[in-house]
Order: C-alpha cells, then sequence, then structure tokens
C-alpha cells in the first residue's frame, strides 16, 4: 500500500496530521506532506484519508 | 439550578406557516422551539423554501432552500464546483461583490484561490504548532478566570459569563497571534460585534445597520493598514506578517485582500469560540449531571468540547449558489438557486446521531459539522477552538466550581451567529 496526497487541492485543514502524526504534516507552504509513503499505522491513515475535508489524500491499497 | 433545562417541545406542536428563518427575531426563540422546527422542516420540507428578508438598500433576491438534513448538507458541501461560495457565502442577499470580498474573504471565494490564500495561514492552524501555542492559552485562559474571580469577591458575587469568560479569551489568543497591540483590542471586539450583529439593534448605533458595518469594517481596515505598516518594516514571528509578506502566484496579496483577510481571522476567531464557551456553560448548568461527569474525568475534554459544538453550533449556517442545473439526492435544482446549510439542524439529524436532542458530553462518535462539513471551507480555525474550548471547560472545572447561572440568556438577533449577548451567573454561593 501506498499514501499519495493532492498539494493543489489540500488547504492544510490538517484533520491528517491530527489523526496520523507519523505520517502526515502541514508543512511550511501550507499543504500536506507525506511523511510515510508505506504507513506504519494503516488503520490511523485511513481514518486520515476519510476525514481529509478535501479528499487530498488517498491510499493505494495496492501498488 | 436557577436556569431548568426545557424539555424539548413537541415538533407536532410547531406551526411551520409561522416559521420564517429570515426574520432574525425568530433566532431569539428558545433553542428548544428552533430544534423542534427544524425538525419537521428534515423530515417534511428538506428543502424549504424562504424569501430573503428585505435590506433596506439592496434589491430583493429570489430567496433560498434551507437545507436540514445531513447527507443533503454533506453532498452539496463535499461539491464546491456545483455549489460554489464565491457568490457569497455569509449572506443571504447577494450584495456587491467589492462587499462581498471585503466582509467575506476566504469564505466567500473559491478555489483556486482560496486554496492558495488559505495555505498562507493553514500552517499556523495545524495541531504541531497550536501545541506550541498550549502554555500560552492556559496563561490567558488563568487570567481570565482569575479576573472574573476577583471581580465577584469584589462585588455581591455576579459576574457576565460572556463579557468576563468567554468574550476575553478568544480574544486575547486570536490577537495574540495575530499580534494586535493591547491598546486596539477593545476596538477589535466592538468591531467584531457590529459585523456579525446580523443587524441586531442592541448593537447597531442610530439605526443603521448598514453604516455601522462599513465603519466597523473601515476600522478594522484601518488598524490593519497600520500594523502592515509596522511588519514591512520589522516583520515578527505573527499572523499580520504572514499576510503582509507571503506572495501568491509571484504576487503579494492586495491591501484590500489583507484588510479582508486580517478582519476575517480577527472576526472569526473572536465570536465563534466566544458563543461556544458561554453556551457550553449554558447547556452544562442546565445539564448537572453532565457537568459532574465531565467535571470528574479529564477523559472527557475531547468528547465534551466535540459535544458542545455540535449543540450550540456557533455557526448557524453558510450558503452556497448552484453554478449549473442538476440533482442531489432526488431534489432537482437549477443555476443560481441559493441553499443555505443549516449545521445546527444537520447536528440534530436522528439519521446520524441516537438521541439528537440528549446533551451527552460523552458522545462517541460525533461527526457533527459544527465546523462545516465536507469541503474546502472546514473550519481553518478548528484545531484552535478545540484547544481554546479543552482548556478553558477543564480551568472552569477547576477553577470556579461555584459558577452558577443566575437569569435568562440574553440572545443576539441574528441567524447566522447563534450568539449569547449575556448571560448572568454569580460564583460564591452554594452550587
Amino acid at each position: 500500500m501506498r499514501v499519495v496526497a493532492d498539494r493543489e487541492v489540500c488547504v492544510g485543514a490538517g484533520s491528517c496530521e491530527l489523526l496520523a502524526p507519523d505520517a502526515f504534516k502541514v508543512d511550511d507552504d501550507g499543504a500536506v506532506r507525506v511523511l510515510q509513503e508505506q504507513p506504519d499505522d494503516a488503520a490511523a491513515v485511513r481514518d486520515a484519508v476519510s476525514q481529509c475535508p478535501t479528499g487530498a489524500i488517498t491510499l493505494l491499497e495496492r501498488d | 439550578m436557577t436556569i431548568a433545562a426545557v424539555p424539548p417541545a413537541d415538533a407536532g406542536g410547531v406551526d411551520l406557516a409561522t416559521v420564517d428563518l429570515s426574520d432574525r427575531d425568530w433566532w431569539t426563540t428558545p433553542p428548544e422551539y428552533r430544534h423542534a422546527a427544524f425538525d419537521r422542516l428534515r423530515s417534511e420540507r428538506p428543502f424549504a423554501f424562504f424569501a430573503e428578508p428585505d435590506i433596506p438598500g439592496f434589491p430583493p433576491g429570489p430567496g433560498y432552500h434551507a437545507v436540514t438534513r445531513y447527507a443533503d448538507l454533506e453532498a452539496i458541501s463535499c461539491r464546491p464546483a456545483v455549489f460554489c461560495s464565491g457568490k457569497g457565502a455569509v449572506s443571504m442577499q447577494d450584495v456587491p461583490a467589492d462587499l462581498n470580498e471585503f466582509y467575506g474573504s476566504l469564505i466567500s471565494m473559491d478555489d483556486p484561490r482560496h486554496a492558495k490564500i488559505r495555505r498562507i495561514v493553514s500552517k499556523t492552524f495545524t495541531p504541531r504548532m497550536l501545541e506550541r501555542t498550549l502554555d500560552s492559552v492556559r496563561a490567558v485562559v488563568d487570567d481570565v478566570l482569575a479576573r472574573a474571580r476577583a471581580k465577584a469577591e469584589a462585588g455581591d458575587g455576579s459576574i457576565d459569563v460572556v463579557a468576563d469568560i468567554a468574550a476575553p479569551i478568544p480574544l486575547r489568543v486570536i490577537c495574540d497571534m495575530m499580534g494586535v497591540p493591547e491598546a486596539d483590542r477593545a476596538s477589535v471586539l466592538a468591531n467584531s460585534n457590529v459585523i456579525l450583529s446580523g443587524g441586531d439593534p442592541e448593537l447597531i448605533e442610530n439605526d443603521d445597520p448598514l453604516t455601522a458595518f462599513l465603519t466597523a469594517g473601515m476600522e478594522m481596515a484601518a488598524l490593519m493598514e497600520r500594523l502592515a505598516a509596522e511588519r514591512l518594516a520589522e516583520p515578527r514571528d505573527d499572523l499580520t506578517t504572514a499576510l503582509v509578506s507571503t506572495e501568491v502566484d509571484g504576487e503579494r496579496l492586495s491591501h484590500q485582500e489583507i484588510a479582508s483577510f486580517f478582519i476575517l481571522l480577527l472576526v472569526a476567531g473572536n465570536e465563534t469560540t466566544r458563543n461556544a464557551i458561554s453556551q457550553g456553560l449554558l447547556a452544562l448548568s442546565q445539564h448537572p449531571d453532565q457537568w459532574a461527569r465531565w467535571a470528574a474525568d479529564p477523559a472527557l475534554d475531547r468528547t465534551g468540547v466535540e459535544e458542545v459544538v455540535r449543540w450550540v453550533s456557533p455557526v448557524t449556517w453558510m450558503r452556497r449558489t448552484a453554478t449549473q442545473d442538476g440533482e442531489i439526492n432526488g431534489h432537482a435544482f437549477t443555476a443560481g438557486e441559493k441553499f443555505l446549510l443549516f449545521y445546527a439542524a444537520a447536528n440534530r439529524d436522528p439519521e446520524v446521531f441516537a438521541d439528537p436532542q440528549r446533551f451527552d458530553v460523552g458522545r462517541d462518535p460525533n461527526p457533527h459539522v459544527g465546523f462545516g462539513s465536507k469541503g474546502p471551507h472546514f473550519c481553518l480555525g478548528a484545531h484552535l477552538a478545540r484547544r481554546e474550548l479543552q482548556v478553558t471547560f477543564r480551568a472552569v472545572f477547576d477553577q470556579l466550581p461555584d459558577l452558577e447561572v443566575t437569569g435568562p440568556p440574553h440572545r443576539l438577533a441574528s441567524s447566522f451567529v447563534n450568539g449569547l449577548k449575556r448571560l448572568p451567573a454569580r460564583l460564591g454561593g452554594d452550587r
């Protein structure tokens, strides 16, 4: 599995950072940075993906 | 308890023919009555049509649909290309484009410009960055509560929950973040109140809302001009410096864009958290079992705050405007139709929330839309608000356990902000 982010759609709401802080960070330019493309905590990342207000992050289950 | 919990009105007892969501006085009726009306709208007329209020100086518009079901609200909110914000998100009427931009800023803007401008400040409002401000929020809250205590002890014990607790906490926190000097904070509070007054006559001088509204905006813009000049000469680690120095698409923001963003951050940072604090304390005083349960268990700080935001829904609605013809959950619409997303109604939707009219500080999960639903306009300050609220309620439990609400709340006559102007209380009695 692999985490990908669309930094154009991201508004930096920070939900991902709250729910999966090891996998995501809102970067200095205000958009998300993926810290772990292969996440340690897949459950937290799935939660973050479902809560992202703009659908900016995706978890590709097979890659 | 002096104020008894009012049992929910029988939804069948609400005559929908008398319900006018455009009438600001309707919004001063007891919340139990309003929620009973929302219950009927949600189940019988989920896209109910209302005429727009008459505002002197503006041509009457075509009216709007009141969206009260959670699923409809989410479906609209997460399709920003079909339901835009750029025609105006904070007023029922279409207002001239310059006013719309000036008072709406990001809220009344669409992507891609919205996202680019929002990202200038989004970094400051992330959980990681706010972790660093936790100590300063705690210091503000402790100081405010100590002053409330001192005021009560110096007098007959009476305080106003709004003026003495709920207003100063978010005012000081957001002004610290923006770098607004102490001497200017009273005027920031007064002008914020006018801008989000909804035209409540008590907050408007000479019964002239438009002039009061424009004057408040100009005073805030003048403050921004002064601070912007200071920050350009001498940058600091604050939000105002970020606004004046960051480039978007290779250009700095215009003075008007900076002024309107500055006003948005101050007004939104002030008014919403204030009303969550005041009405959260009101709800807790009406539900003493929930007060005792939360006070005894800091593990409930997270769910307690989420329930306060659901229960209060500090921002009652935001508007969207259809950019094309289409259909949403079986409802056909045409381009140009307006939709008001009633977060307060969606937050009591029994399809989503078990026993929605029950105030339950342990409610979990709690997928409320008090900070907005899915979509690019999800509240920028949500993490900050949660932090302020968690610190404030915990500090009240610890430092003001004798807080007792003694009189009825004075409600703001506004459809847009679910606000209290005053909430009489006392300290030092036998709670």
